[in-house]
C-alpha cells in the first residue's frame, strides 16, 4: 500500500492554445490537510477540477488510493471518495438545505422518500464534527457560510473521505472562515484528508500540515508548514519578492472633497439598498469601505458616479451638488472612477488599448483636432501610459479582449488615474489580477493620495482595506455600522461589523 | 491587414459557392450553367443600356445598405430603411415640384435636404423609442415601413398625383444628369459613392464615430466614460435615415423624374442583406451591393437568353444568404480541429 491517498504526477492541460497546467505535481496524504496555492491562473483550481473528473487529463497519471485512473469522471471520483466543494456552490435554491444535501441518492422507503431515515443520517455528521446547519430552512433563507457547511455534508453523504475545497474562504467573513477551519479540524481528527486552494498566506499558515506552491501552470514544489514562513511563500508563488504594505501619511489630508448626505438609493430589486447613509471624503485621504459583498457598495459607487439613480439625499463633489447628474456631468465636477467590473464597464473589450486609453478624454485637446481624432496626440499619450504602467503587451493598437486580467486592469487604471483629478473612487481594484498587478494598482492609489486627491476605496478584501485606507467605513445592509481609523481596525473588529453590529458575537452570521 | 485578407478570402469564398450551388440547380432543370452565368454576366455589362442599368441599380443599394450598416454600428438593426426611403422621396419630389421660386442649385439642395431631414425625423421615432422606453426597435421600424409606404401612396394618388392612370407625382423641375442614356444611371451614382465615403471616414476619424462604435459594442461602458449612450445611438439612427431619405431623393431626381408609387419596395431589405453578409463592414458592404445588383440586373438577360428563370437569382442570394450565416458553424468547426491538433501535438 502506497502512503499516498492521491498520487497526481507529470500533468499537463491545455484548453486549445492556452497551457492551464504544463507540469503539475501533487499528492495527499491520509488524514493531512494540505494546501495548494499559487496566483490566480496558476492552475491550482485547474489541477484540482482534473482529480474531480471535470477536464480528461492531456497527460500524467493520477492514482487514487493505489489504484492508477485511466478514465475520471466526478461520478467515478464520487465513487472512489472524492468530493469538491466548489467555489459557486451548487445548490438549488428553492429546495430545503436537507433535500438538497439527498439529492440524486435520495434513501427510498418504497416508492417515497425516506425523510426520517436521511435526517437522521444527516444529524450525525452534524453533530459529529460540529457542523450548525439548518435542515428545514430553504437554501435561498441560509448565509454562505452555511450554505457551504451544506455543501461539505454533502460530500461527506456521498461518502467522501477525501475533500477539496477551492477557494473557501473567498466569500466568507474572518469569523466564518474561523468556524470553517474548525471544522476542517474536526474533519482532519476523523481521518479525512483535505485539499485547500487558496492565495490567502494567513490562512493557509494557520490550517495546513504540508503547503505545494504552484506559478504559471508548473509545479513550485512542496514544503512542510513548519518549515516555511509567508515571505518563503511568496517568493515561491511569484518568483520575487514584493512589498505590499505601503507606508502611511496621514498628515496631509485636506478640504472636504466628497460629501455624501443621508441618501438613499435602490438596487436592482429593492426600493431602498441604501438606507440613509452619510460619509465625506477629504482632499489626500484614502476612504476604506469594508463590507461583504452586496450589501451595497456598487449601489453607493453607482449613485456617485451617476450610474444609478438617488431616491433622496444628496451627494456634493467638489463643492458642486452633483446628485442624480450624467455621468460625464461628474467626471467634469471632478471624478475618476475604476468599476468593479472591468469586463463590461471598464473596458471596451473589442477595442484596441489606445481607443480605451482615451475613451474618457475624447473631446480633449491633444486627442482630438476639431471633429477629428488626433492619431499623433493618442500615440503619444499611449506609448507612456503602456510605459508608466507597464502594461503587456506593449503593442497598444492590440484589442483589449487579448490581454490578462492585470494588464487590463492597468488600462482602467491607467484612464483613470492619468485624469488627475480631485476624487478617485476606486471599486474592487485589485479584484481578479496577478500579484505583480496588485502592487502596482495599490501604489498608484497611494501616490494618486499624495498629491492630494481623495480616494474612496471599495474592496473585498479586508487585508486591502486596512493597508491601503487612512479611515475606514463599514457598511452592513446599506447602513453604515462603524467607522475608525485604519491604525484601529484589525480583521476581528471590521468583521464583526461587517455582521451587523458589536453585539453579533459568535453567532454573527445569523444576522447576515 | 492579416484580419481584412481573411475577410476578403472569407467573401470570395461564399460567393464561388453561392454562384457554386447556383450552377447545380441550373443543371438540374436541365440547361448550361456555364451559358447562363454568362448571359447573366452579359446583361449585367454588355452594352451601355444594360451597364448603365446595373449602375442605376446599384446607387441606392449602396445607400441603404451603408445606411444599414452605420445603426447596425450603433447596435441598431434598422429595418427602416426603405421607409426612410419612400419618404425622403416624396419630400424631395414635392420639393422639386413646388419650390420653383429657388434658383436652381439651391432647388436641387433644397431637395436633398428636405429628403434628409424627414427621413431623419421619421428615424428618430423609433430610435427615441428604443433609447428612452426599451421599445424593440425592429417591430417599430417594420410596422413605420409600412406607414410610410402607404402615407406616400396616399399622397401620389390623392394631393400630389399627376392624374395618370399609374399612381405617381408630377414630374419634377430638377434632374440629376443621366450619362448613360437611354438608361437611368444618373450622376446620382457619384453623390452616393461620395456619401459612402464620407460616412466611412466619419465612423473611422471622427469623436464621433468613435462614439457611435463605442455604444455599439458596449453601451453601459459608454455611460460609464461620459458618453451619451441613448443620444449616440438616436444620432446613429438618424444619420441612417438620412442615407436612405438621398437614395430616395437620388432615385426621384435622377431614375424616374417623378415619385413612383412603390419605387422602393425591396430596396430597404436588399441594403440590408448586403451589410449582413459581410456583418456590417463598412468596407465591403459597398461591394457586396454591387454584387447584388449585378445578380439582380442581369438576371433578365439570362432569363431572355438562355432558359433559365430569373427566379434563379433569388435563390443565388438566399443561398448566399444561409452560407453567410453559417460561416459561424465554419468558425466553430475550425476551432475544434485547433483543439484536436494541439491535443495530437502534446500527446
Amino acid at each position: 500500500m502506497n502512503e499516498y491517498v492521491v498520487e497526481m504526477k507529470g500533468i499537463v492541460k491545455n484548453f486549445g492554445q492556452v497551457q492551464a497546467v504544463k507540469h503539475g505535481e501533487f499528492n495527499l496524504r491520509k488524514g493531512e490537510i494540505h494546501s495548494l496555492i499559487g496566483e490566480n491562473g496558476a492552475g491550482k483550481s485547474t489541477m484540482m477540477k482534473l482529480l474531480y473528473g471535470m477536464y480528461p487529463i492531456d497527460e500524467g497519471e493520477i492514482t487514487v488510493k493505489g489504484e492508477a485512473m485511466k478514465t475520471l469522471s466526478p461520478k467515478i471520483a464520487i465513487e472512489h471518495g472524492i468530493g469538491m466543494v466548489h467555489q459557486e456552490f451548487m445548490l438549488v435554491n428553492e429546495l430545503t438545505v436537507l433535500e438538497n444535501i439527498i439529492l440524486g441518492f435520495e434513501p427510498k422507503k418504497g416508492l417515497t422518500i425516506d425523510f426520517d431515515k436521511a435526517r437522521k443520517d444527516v444529524e450525525q455528521y452534524i453533530n459529529q464534527y460540529n457542523m450548525e446547519v439548518q435542515l428545514d430552512k430553504k437554501v435561498s433563507q441560509i448565509s454562505v457560510g452555511e450554505a457551504q457547511r451544506v455543501e461539505i455534508i454533502k460530500t461527506l453523504m456521498r461518502g467522501a473521505d477525501i475533500i477539496i475545497l477551492d477557494e473557501p474562504t473567498a466569500v466568507l467573513t474572518p469569523q466564518e472562515a474561523r468556524r470553517l477551519f474548525e471544522i476542517l479540524n474536526n474533519l482532519k481528527q476523523d481521518g479525512k484528508s483535505l485539499v485547500f486552494i487558496s492565495h490567502k498566506l494567513n490562512e493557509v499558515m494557520e490550517i495546513s500540515d504540508r503547503i505545494s506552491v504552484m506559478r504559471q501552470g508548473g509545479y513550485m514544489g512542496t514544503v512542510n508548514k513548519d518549515e516555511t514562513s509567508p515571505l518563503d511563500l511568496t517568493k515561491r508563488m511569484i518568483g520575487r519578492e514584493v512589498f505590499l504594505n505601503i507606508d502611511k501619511d496621514y498628515s496631509k489630508a485636506g478640504e472636504t472633497i466628497l460629501k455624501i448626505e443621508d441618501v438613499w438609493i435602490p438596487s436592482q430589486k429593492e426600493t431602498s439598498k441604501i438606507r440613509g447613509m452619510s460619509l465625506h471624503v477629504r482632499e489626500g485621504e484614502i476612504v476604506g469601505i469594508a463590507g461583504i459583498d452586496g450589501n451595497g457598495q456598487s449601489e453607493l459607487v453607482e449613485a456617485i458616479t451617476g450610474l444609478r439613480r438617488v431616491e433622496k439625499g444628496r451627494i456634493i463633489l467638489n463643492g458642486e451638488d452633483i446628485t442624480n447628474k450624467s455621468p460625464r456631468r461628474i467626471r467634469n465636477s471632478g471624478l475618476a472612477h475604476i468599476p468593479e467590473d472591468r469586463n463590461t464597464r471598464g473596458l471596451n473589450r473589442s477595442m484596441s488599448i489606445e481607443e480605451n486609453l482615451v475613451a474618457v478624454r475624447l473631446d480633449e485637446a491633444p486627442f482630438t483636432k476639431g471633429i477629428l481624432l488626433s492619431r499623433e496626440g493618442q500615440d503619444a499619450y499611449s506609448k507612456d501610459m503602456v510605459e508608466q504602467f507597464d502594461i503587456r503587451p506593449t503593442d497598444y493598437h492590440l484589442p483589449t479582449s487579448s490581454l490578462s486580467g492585470g494588464n487590463a486592469q492597468k488600462v482602467v487604471v491607467a484612464r483613470e488615474v492619468s485624469m488627475k483629478k480631485k476624487l478617485l473612487v476606486a471599486s474592487q481594484p485589485t479584484r481578479g489580477v496577478d500579484i505583480g498587478a496588485i502592487e502596482l494598482i495599490r501604489n498608484t492609489l497611494e501616490k494618486a493620495k499624495k498629491e492630494g486627491a481623495g480616494v474612496l476605496l471599495v474592496s473585498a478584501e479586508l487585508e486591502e482595506i486596512i493597508s491601503l485606507s487612512d479611515r475606514i467605513i463599514v457598511i452592513h445592509e446599506g447602513r453604515i455600522t462603524g467607522e475608525m481609523m485604519a491604525s484601529e481596525a484589525n480583521e476581528n473588529n471590521l468583521g464583526l461589523l461587517m455582521m451587523g453590529g458589536s453585539d453579533a458575537g459568535k453567532d454573527g452570521e445569523k444576522a447576515v | 491587414m492579416n484580419q481584412t485578407v481573411n475577410s476578403i478570402r472569407r467573401i470570395l469564398l461564399t460567393m464561388v459557392l453561392a454562384l457554386g450551388i447556383g450552377a447545380l440547380l441550373i443543371l438540374a432543370i436541365g440547361e448550361n450553367p456555364v451559358d447562363a452565368y454568362v448571359a447573366l454576366f452579359k446583361g449585367a455589362f454588355d452594352g451601355k443600356l444594360r451597364l448603365g442599368t446595373t449602375l442605376a441599380g446599384f446607387t441606392p443599394l449602396l445607400l441603404t445598405s451603408i445606411a444599414f450598416a452605420i445603426a447596425a454600428k450603433a447596435g441598431a438593426f434598422n429595418v427602416g430603411v426603405e421607409g426612410e426611403v419612400f419618404l425622403g422621396g416624396i419630400t424631395a419630389a414635392y420639393i422639386g415640384i413646388n419650390w420653383t421660386f429657388l434658383p436652381r442649385p439651391m432647388l436641387y439642395l433644397a431637395c436633398f435636404a428636405g429628403a434628409m431631414a424627414v427621413a431623419a425625423a421619421w428615424a428618430f421615432i423609433p430610435a427615441a423609442l428604443r433609447a428612452y422606453y426599451g421599445v424593440n426597435e425592429v417591430c417599430t421600424t417594420i410596422l413605420m415601413n409600412t406607414v410610410a409606404l402607404y402615407i406616400t401612396s396616399y399622397l401620389v394618388s390623392g394631393p400630389m398625383s399627376a392624374g395618370t392612370a399609374n399612381a405617381q407625382s408630377l414630374p419634377v423641375t430638377v434632374t440629376l444628369y443621366q450619362f448613360m442614356k437611354p438608361s437611368s444611371a444618373n450622376v446620382g451614382i457619384f453623390i452616393a459613392i461620395a456619401v459612402v465615403v464620407l460616412v466611412i471616414l466619419m465612423l473611422n476619424k471622427t469623436s464621433w464615430g468613435y462614439k457611435i462604435r463605442t455604444v455599439g459594442f458596449n453601451p453601459s461602458h459608454a455611460d460609464y466614460v461620459g458618453i451619451n449612450s441613448k443620444r449616440v445611438f438616436i444620432s446613429a439612427m438618424m444619420l441612417s435615415g438620412m442615407l436612405g431619405g438621398i437614395a430616395g431623393c437620388i432615385e426621384v431626381l435622377g431614375v424616374h423624374g417623378y415619385f413612383l408609387n412603390n419605387f422602393a419596395t425591396g430596396l430597404g431589405s436588399n441594403g440590408m442583406l448586403a451589410s449582413l453578409i459581410v456583418k456590417n463592414n463598412m468596407a465591403f458592404t459597398p461591394f457586396m451591393a454591387f454584387f447584388l445588383s449585378v445578380l439582380k440586373s442581369g438576371a433578365m438577360g439570362m432569363q431572355q437568353a438562355t432558359g433559365v428563370p430569373k427566379a434563379l437569382v433569388d435563390t443565388i442570394t438566399a443561398v448566399f444568404i444561409i452560407i453567410a450565416t453559417m460561416e459561424t458553424a465554419f468558425q466553430f468547426a475550425k476551432k475544434r480541429k485547433a483543439q484536436k491538433k494541439g491535443k495530437e501535438e502534446t500527446a
